[in-house]
């Protein structure tokens, strides 16, 4: 998983992707699927970013290499994490094709967090007991 | 020869009257394990339920609590851990 710059996506999302996933494909390593996950809000600020796009790679390769792999990640200033797990199956949905989406539709990070949910709660039929308050 | 059993206030191991054993706060009897569905893996991108089992200041709950066997509390431990690291979940505090 890596979570991209929303200043960078802005700028495009198709090259965006296609240099994260040639950074994998250039040391040997096969692209199974390569998805956008997520956009969102970051649990934290990273380097002055409260939004970040999550993209979902999921890739066969010698474990041998996973080392370069790691190394010009960590070097792609588009990129401000990245998580590189041990994956036993892909699922399914990794397959299917990408949902479009506009990348001018991504929400600034100046934007306020949306309201949360409330659940309206119904009132409670009088059952002949009063509650002071 | 001293006499081990205190007689003063407070609570002695196995000193209730008929010897019985100590009741557990959490069941008699100890607690059903906690399943793991497919639906909902102990995965790092499954936010929403690994989020239930982290207290109000972020720290990831006890397997006393969370009623998970060893294997899957450490996988829950895992989980939890690289979702903080790709900032999917706080360091401190809840989502």
């Amino acid at each position: 998983m890596c979570l991209l710059d929303n200043r960078e996506v802005r700028k495009g999302w198709q090259p965006l992707k296609d240099s994260v996933l040639a950074m994998f494909t250039k040391h040997g390593a096969k692209v199974l699927s390569g998805r956008r996950w997520d956009e969102r809000r970051l649990a934290y600020p990273i380097k002055g970013q409260q939004r970040g796009t999550y993209l979902l790679v999921y890739f066969s390769a010698n474990t041998q290499v996973l080392g370069a792999i790691r190394r010009d990640l960590q070097f792609n200033e588009s990129l401000l994490r990245f998580l590189l797990v041990e994956c036993e199956d892909v699922p399914q949905a990794a397959y299917e094709p990408e949902a479009a989406f506009d990348i001018n539709t991504i929400p600034s990070d100046d934007a306020p967090p949306p309201p949360p949910v409330m659940s309206s709660v119904e009132p409670a039929e009088s059952t002949g007991a009063t509650t002071e308050i | 020869m001293s006499n081990v059993n205190s007689s003063g206030g407070g609570f002695r191991e196995g000193g209730r009257e008929g010897g019985g054993a100590r009741r557990s706060k959490f069941g008699r009897f100890g607690q059903k394990r906690r399943e793991v569905l497919p639906e909902e893996p102990l995965d790092y991108k499954n936010v929403a339920y690994l989020a239930k089992f982290v207290s109000a200041n972020g720290r990831i709950q006890s397997r006393k609590r969370t009623s998970f066997s060893g294997q899957n509390q450490r996988k829950l431990a895992d989980a939890i851990k690289r979702a903080r690291m790709v900032a999917l979940m706080p360091f401190v505090g809840r989502i």
